[in-house]
């Protein structure tokens, strides 16, 4: 046995060694000139395991509003940031956040990303006086009872988009039988029960439904599920659908409907505005009968030369990167507040509740929209509903509610 | 035999180089759909400095990497015999003295005063949290997978559903579930620990009892079956789990006797005294188990279950205990994580996670105690390390890349795992000089 | 309860059909994967847990290879045939190559050394995470849909259930593969090699089979069905790094429960397993699929602890 221990160690020496060498390509980090103060603006979402790719998005994002920052605003104070990768688990959640939370330059937070890490990791931060800002969470507990909340989101609650979609299928479109979707998860079985519940007081007859997220995307159901889906669905002879859930199980759904001859209306929530649909859904599938739906501004995505930096940061096209746009003005409202109750000489201690309290006053205009809180956390409401529909692989505004 | 390709010195130095291009490629930049290839050239094209000379493509790197490989590796062949004798003749006289009892039992008692002098060393807040949520709650985890597969010889890919039955009968006692407690009454989590601990060892004889009777590869997918079950009830069931939310107002563990009163708060530390504790507990609970009448009864239903029979055991008793134990402790980590998070959610208990849990187990050395703890231990602090403080050119969603890596050359290493039990180290032995035969893998005649 | 069941079949006899169509299809794919399964079970008496993917690199494979051709092209008729054959092939060559490499890297030194069976369930799953984290990488970490390669519309009924082409394609192309295997592994040399490794490897090996040539050639023929199939599978469900994990597990499942080891056991229990899933939708919510159909597997195994046809691959195929 010793003879192989000997080996075993030499090999996993030299592999460790040879890594070691390997040349260094990492993220990009900017560095300004001295004598300011350093600020680190902390990230926390999934940057490992199966939702890796939504972090990544983000994380980028983040980097990109924090070099821009850095490079054309003439700031007193300069800016890092520090991600922690949370793997989007609820039990990593929590270690991560008591590392920023000691973290002691760091000023606020962006994130964390998934409803159950924000759950787990929330009462550290809250106790850090630390302004979490979320470009993705949206369940609807993490914004409800405190008052001058520390976490806050730049993304819309979904009863009103449920309540405008369950209006557009059954009044627009005319749908007297829907069939409701949702993937099991907290976003998507919300929002499909709001549209379920709209939908039946507006007169039309609903069959809900629940199919888990697949393994293809994150979860560990079977993708052939929606097979099974599809055809129980054309059976039924409903004449739209609905479904609660993210592009890429949307993707796979719509892929089914197509190979079980489905020739309704289809239409799902902003989980499911991706351009990423267009690339992850056949030309036939997506022929003109599906719709996608989105509370104000949420449908945005980096553009122009803001785009162009992203790609050039992260090696992704900005068009498709979910979040990436909720991310960057998540970190520029934190910059922005930031430089409002920043003096010199300031401790980290005291900036870290000035900054909860500036962000609640803060109206920012981002790339998503006009920006501001309630007390809550949530975004003040918005009452438009932006519609649009897959067109010859593009994705068409057709107007709003 | 004769064609060159097949001599082995041709062989060896192909095999570096392969070995090194792959190293190349997972080392580089990422592809993407529009360029799938860009991530594979770059890899290769790459201009990088060639060791601080001048700047030259990544390739020219490797190969000298991959030429170094290959004079390591043909050294190791040709001189290989003297460096292992002299290394055996240092190292016989450490091993002899390591194997006396009273060395191992003080050797252990070293290690749980070091164990527990650690959070006074350990400054680093991520540390602290993560030494109980992914160290310690793993350690428990890998021991009760270690008795169930080490040493019951039961293959079980749904070991996350006794530690998924902790943590929810821990929210349900605490009365944080929307299914009531019993009687209304919500208690303090230090009385779900045996309530936990008693409802995964229910749940082992549960689903141990009908599918115990499978063998081998059957059981295991039956257990899969099961764990995944588990974990679409826990995500379904609204009006009893809490659903995909989960819940989130499990109390942290508090004592109130008389006048005394405290409340556990978000400090890992005391979590990590507790946790330490039971781990010791379970440790001598598992090695008195290991050596006693059912120990000695599950090795032999492990080597073969047709003649234990026939000895007069009754395999299905004793391999339903070995379910029942084993999900003892992962309920009792169960209760750790749901307690110190104060929140459960199903998103946890997936296949993946019982995969993972087995992968710790067989890397540490199956069927070994100290193996399992530090499969664990080693594996754990390897991936936190790497995700708190990621060096330098590492790209952290690569991760699973490396690990993937390591576990594929530790294994062609050192099969056993890191610290094999004394009669699997036997039974490998016996396999490798040709007596007996290991688990019935067809091993073929390569040279 | 009894309105539970009386409402719930008066849904299946309205869908079955229909449900039933689609079930076959999933089956087919699962039948193709779960021979990969069975035959290196067969040979080697472990599970290949890297088959998983194999089938991923098929599927990435022959989207590359599709999108290459195709460009934007709308292809019908003669060209949606020879397309689907290069699909087939395509995704059927790169399972083989990835079959052989896994074989080559994370079996044979492992056999060599004697390992214990656990090690190679290790060394596979330590393969898996490195190949699909690697094709997640390099590929990007997206669903990616096939462009139109056929026009899917209805092709006939039966029943008054409509079949759509992309049914008819999944079958015609799993029928003709699954004969040629079964052709192959009953009647050339190489099948009565693999045959006779599976019946008992030592007299094979004395009586001049090359073992070692034996299971390279039964992971190519696992692989190259296995990314056959996954092409079959990406047609509707496109492409991702992820692809492969739940085919691959529903398709082991099906293995056992058509007795794995057997081949003939691995297509009945893919079509079995294929079909319960698609009728359990009638009785219960989405969610359950999977209870249903290991509930399904739980109750084979308890009357038939070997599976159905739960003999070894050198006897009965």
């Amino acid at each position: 046995m010793k003879l192989r221990l000997s080996k075993t160690v030499a090999g996993v020496a030299s592999s460790a060694l040879l890594l070691m060498t390997v040349p260094a390509i990492g993220l990009a980090s900017a560095s300004g000139a001295a004598a300011k103060p350093t600020f680190t603006i902390g990230y926390e979402g999934p940057l490992t395991g199966s939702n890796a790719q939504l972090g990544l998005n983000m994380v980028f994002a983040v980097q990109l509003a924090i070099n821009n920052a850095n490079k054309t605003h003439a700031l007193p104070f300069n800016l890092k940031l520090a991600s922690y990768d949370d793997q989007g688990s609820p039990t990593l959640s929590p270690a991560q956040a008591s590392s920023a939370v000691h973290n002691k330059t760091l000023v606020a937070i962006v994130g964390p990303a998934f409803s159950g890490a924000t759950r787990a990791a929330e009462p550290y931060y809250s106790a850090a006086h630390i302004a979490t800002v979320s470009p993705s969470a949206t369940a609807a507990a993490l914004a409800t009872g405190k008052k001058n909340n520390n976490f806050m989101r730049v993304v819309a609650g979904d009863d009103v988009q449920g309540a405008a979609d369950a209006k557009f299928l059954v009044k627009t479109k005319s749908v007297k039988s829907l069939y409701v979707i949702d993937d099991g998860s907290f976003y998507g079985a919300g929002l499909a029960a709001v549209v379920a519940q709209e939908a039946k007081s507006l007169g039309a007859s609903v069959t809900p439904n629940s199919y888990p997220e697949s393994g293809s995307c994150g979860g560990t159901a079977s993708a052939s599920e929606y097979t099974a889906a599809a055809t129980q669905i054309v059976a039924s002879g409903a004449t739209g659908l609905f479904y609660g859930g993210y592009y890429c199980d949307f993707g796979l759904l719509l892929g089914a409907l197509n190979s079980a001859g489905y020739k309704g209306v289809v239409m799902s929530g902003d989980g499911s505005l991706s351009p990423a649909l267009i690339t992850g859904t056949s030309p036939a599938s997506a022929a003109n009968n599906v719709y996608l739906s989105v509370a104000g501004g949420g449908s945005a995505n980096l553009t122009g030369k803001l785009a162009t930096a992203y790609r050039a940061l992260s090696h992704f096209p900005a068009n498709n990167a979910t979040y990436a746009a909720q991310s960057y003005d998540a970190t520029n409202m934190i910059i922005a507040a930031l430089k409002k109750v920043y003096k010199a000489k300031i401790s980290v201690a005291k900036l870290r509740p000035a900054i909860i309290t500036a962000l609640h006053k803060l109206v920012y205009h981002g790339v998503t929209g006009k920006l501001s809180f309630q007390s809550n956390g949530d975004l003040n409401a918005k009452t438009i509903v932006d519609f649009s529909q897959v067109q010859n692989g593009q994705i068409v505004s057709v107007g709003h509610s | 035999m004769s064609r060159w390709w097949r001599r082995p010195s041709v062989v060896r130095l192909a095999s570096s180089v392969s070995v090194m291009a792959a190293v190349e490629l997972v080392t580089g930049p990422p592809g993407s759909n529009a360029a799938p290839m860009a991530g594979v050239s770059g890899s290769f094209a790459e201009k990088v400095s060639f060791f601080g000379l001048f700047a030259s493509p990544r390739w020219s790197v490797f190969l000298v990497y991959a030429l170094v490989l290959y004079g390591v590796w043909s050294l190791w062949l040709h001189r290989g015999r003297q460096i292992r004798n002299a290394a055996s003749v240092v190292l016989a006289r450490p091993r002899n003295i390591a194997q006396r009892g009273t060395i191992r039992w003080s050797a252990a008692v070293v290690l749980v005063v070091v164990a527990a002098l650690l959070p006074h060393f350990v400054s680093d807040p991520f540390w602290q949290t993560a030494m109980v949520e992914q160290i310690a709650v793993y350690v428990l985890l890998a021991l009760g997978l270690n008795v169930v597969v080490g040493f019951a010889g039961l293959l079980d890919l749904g070991f996350v559903a006794f530690y998924a039955v902790g943590a929810y009968a821990t929210a349900w006692v605490t009365g944080a579930l929307p299914l009531p407690p019993l009687f209304g009454v919500h208690l303090n989590p230090f009385f779900a620990i045996p309530i936990a601990i008693a409802l995964a060892m229910l749940a082992g004889v549960l689903l141990g009892t009908p599918t115990l009777r499978l063998r081998g590869d059957y059981l295991a997918i039956v257990t899969l079956g099961f764990g995944e079950i588990i974990f679409l009830f826990a995500n379904n069931l609204n009006g009893i789990t809490g659903g995909s939310a989960g819940t989130g107002q499990i109390p942290h563990f508090s004592i109130h006797l008389a006048s005394i009163k405290y409340v556990w708060g978000l400090a890992p530390v005391p979590y990590y005294y507790l946790t330490l504790a039971f781990v010791v507990l379970f440790v001598i609970a598992f090695s008195l188990l290991e050596h006693s009448r059912i120990g000695r009864a599950w090795t032999a239903i492990r080597e073969d279950e047709v003649a234990a029979e026939s000895l007069g055991i009754n395999p299905l008793k004793f391999k339903v205990m070995a379910f029942a134990i084993g999900a003892a402790s992962a309920g009792f980590a169960g209760v750790v994580t749901a307690a110190q998070t104060n929140f459960v959610n199903p998103s946890v208990f997936t296949l993946y996670f019982s995969i993972n849990i087995l992968v710790l187990v067989i890397f540490g050395g199956m069927g070994s105690i100290s193996g399992a703890v530090l499969g664990a231990i080693v594996i754990q602090t390897v991936s936190m390390y790497l995700i708190h403080t990621p060096p330098a050119g590492y790209q952290p969603q690569d991760l699973y890349i490396y690990l993937g890596a390591l576990l594929i050359v530790m294994m062609i290493f050192r099969p056993s795992g890191l610290l094999p039990s004394k009669r699997r180290r036997r039974e490998i032995g016996l396999a490798e000089a040709g007596e007996g035969h290991m688990d019935e893998v067809l091993t073929g005649d390569t040279p | 309860m009894i309105n539970y069941f009386t409402s719930h079949f008066d849904t299946l006899r309205l869908e079955f059909w229909p449900l039933l169509v689609g079930g076959l299809a999933s089956g087919f794919i699962y039948a193709m994967v779960a021979i990969g399964y069975t035959l290196v079970y067969g040979v080697l008496r472990l599970i290949n847990f890297a088959h998983s993917e194999i089938f991923m690199s098929g599927g990435f494979a022959s989207y590359f290879v599709i999108r290459a051709v195709i460009g934007t092209s709308q292809p019908s008729g003669l060209e949606s045939i020879l397309l689907i054959g290069l699909g087939v092939v395509s995704g059927g060559a790169a399972g083989a190559l990835v079959a052989v490499l896994v074989e080559r890297v994370a079996y044979r030194p492992l056999r060599r050394r004697k390992a214990p069976a656990l090690a190679y369930l290790i060394s596979a799953i330590g393969a898996s995470y490195f190949l699909f984290n690697l094709a997640g990488k390099e590929f990007g970490r997206y669903l990616y849909a096939y462009p139109t390669i056929f026009v899917n519309h209805p092709v006939f009924t039966i029943f008054g259930a409509g079949v759509q082409m992309y049914y008819v394609v999944v079958a015609i192309a799993g029928v003709i593969m699954l004969i040629t295997l079964d052709r192959v592994v009953a009647k050339s040399k190489l099948g009565r090699s693999v045959r006779a490794v599976a019946q008992d490897a030592e007299t094979a090996s004395l009586m001049g089979v090359n073992i070692d040539r034996t299971i390279v050639v039964t992971f190519l023929i696992g692989g190259a069905l296995g990314g056959a199939a996954a092409f079959l599978y990406g047609i509707t469900s496109g492409v991702i790094y992820t692809m492969g994990f739940t085919p691959a597990l529903k398709a082991f499942t099906a293995a056992v429960l058509g007795g794995i080891g057997n081949i003939r056991g691995a297509v009945l229990g893919g079509l079995l397993l294929g079909v319960v899933e698609s009728l359990s939708v009638a009785f219960v919510q989405g969610s359950y699929i999977d209870v249903a159909a290991f509930t399904v597997l739980v109750l084979v195994l308890l009357f038939r602890p070997t599976g159905i046809l739960g003999e070894r691959l050198g006897r009965s195929a």
